[in-house]
């Protein structure tokens, strides 16, 4: 009954370094744009080029390379599946057999495809994990109102979702702490949150959902009154603190991406 | 009528929060990876029954958006579109079924299986060789948690409304 154990919300490392300091609008289309190349690279140097200029991004961005690892954890069993499956059925009908293992025949081709696959996979976690490790979660949602906004017209609501975010994302802790502090008075009270089946553990939530759900949406109501007490009244004209501003150093990180996408992608490159 | 409105918005952003709070509870762990949650999907569930579908799924696929920031896997473009804000998004439907809650909730719990489902076998079919089956080895894998989920879903909704009835719009 531990929750709060790894509760660094996100996964913001805060430091001082050049890639914190990008615009999030810079950051989030940079990594798109990243994630979209490492589709398109068809061969294992381009692959190489592009896992060099991530070091060089996750060194940069003064991240411990071990964070970076460790962003691949919840994968780790799908990459292990996808190599060795890619190993003994990668190449469809013949290959070159390296070895057997019962009735499967692992080839020299599958080897070489899984390889590729698994790195091309491994790259496009990296990817993420330097944006989400160099922006903090409040910054994601002010670029995303920034980046959404052209698309109001056709009906996606920006500011209203960057707001709900930004709460949400504000009130997560909150709410785990009292969740956890229901779940200690209810077991307190001798609830029994833990054994049995399904079923019984389910109906044995309710004394904690119940309350929970009660001071979460009185909380709702609260923050409602005291922000139209504010004046708020929606997005159009609204001000704020932090201005995003595009600096110098976002047209160099946009430069190095381009720069690199077409080193990667260039057909008959060198 | 302006009133309303911030409630609601309000009331959205805490309830994807307290998702994914729940989220983090998890309270009974199967066998090959997947958990069962304490009802992580029951806060969108109770807006959607709350305030409508439109909202439900707005704060579903912000939800998505939510999960996809705390612990992002990303592996396809497709995948992230099918298991992240559509696979969330689709459970705001419940509030089309507000004379019959435990249908609504089976009918978002369903829609978020086929989502992960297909996503399931869009990967597959991206990075597994032929021969293997995605569209078994993608059901199993998801129905094993997604089935116990909805279950414990439709199970905590009912009783959380029964205490706590959510009035049409407020």
């Amino acid at each position: 009954m531990e929750l709060l154990r790894s509760l660094t919300l996100g996964q913001y490392v805060p430091r001082a370094s050049p890639v914190h300091r990008l615009d999030p609008r810079t950051k989030i289309l940079a990594a798109t744009a990243l994630m979209v190349v490492v589709f398109l690279v068809r061969d294992f140097r381009g692959l190489g080029v592009f896992a060099a200029f991530l070091a060089a991004a996750v060194a940069l961005s003064q991240v411990p390379a071990g964070f970076v690892l460790r962003g691949l954890r919840p994968i780790w069993i799908l990459l292990l599946l996808t190599l060795v499956l890619q190993i003994f059925f990668g190449a469809s009908g013949g290959g070159t057999p390296l070895w057997r293992l019962g009735p499967f025949v692992a080839t020299r081709e599958g080897l070489v495809q899984g390889l590729f696959v698994t790195a091309r996979l491994v790259l496009l976690v990296v990817c993420t994990s330097l944006l989400t490790f160099t922006t903090s979660p409040v910054e994601l949602a002010d670029g995303m109102e920034r980046l959404l906004r052209p698309f109001r017209r056709v009906g996606v609501p920006a500011h209203e979702l960057a707001m709900m975010m930004t709460i949400a994302l504000r009130f997560i802790p909150t709410l785990v702490e009292e969740t956890e502090k229901i779940m200690k008075a209810q077991m307190a009270r001798g609830a029994d949150l833990d054994t049995g089946g399904l079923l019984r553990r389910a109906r044995a939530l309710v004394p904690v959902l119940v309350p929970l759900f009660v001071s979460a949406f009185r909380r709702a109501e609260e923050l409602a009154v005291a922000m139209e007490a504010r004046g708020y009244r929606g997005g159009e004209g609204r001000t704020r603190m932090k201005q995003l501003r595009y600096r110098a150093q976002d047209l160099w990180a946009a430069l190095a991406v381009a720069g690199i996408s077409v080193l990667v992608l260039w057909p008959g490159r060198w | 009528m302006k009133s309303a409105r911030t409630r609601r918005l309000v009331e959205s952003g805490i309830a994807v929060a307290l998702s994914a709070a729940l989220g983090l509870v998890k309270v009974y762990q199967l066998p090959q990876g997947g958990s069962i949650t304490a009802g992580s999907m029951v806060p969108v569930f109770y807006l959607s029954l709350r305030w409508g579908a439109r909202t439900g799924v707005v704060a579903g696929a912000l939800l998505g958006l939510v999960n996809f920031v705390l612990e992002p896997v990303f592996v396809h473009p497709a995948q992230f579109l099918l298991d992240y804000p559509l696979a969330f998004g689709v459970l705001g439907v419940a509030g089309l079924f507000r004379k019959l809650p435990w249908l609504g909730v089976v009918a978002g719990g369903a829609g978020r299986f086929l989502s992960h489902y297909v996503s399931g076998v869009v990967f597959f079919a991206q990075y597994a060789p032929r021969g293997t089956s995605p569209w078994v080895y993608s059901a199993v894998y998801n129905g094993s948690y997604m089935l116990p989920e909805v279950v414990v879903s439709v199970v905590l909704t009912l009783l959380v409304l029964r205490a706590l009835p959510a009035p049409e719009g407020l």
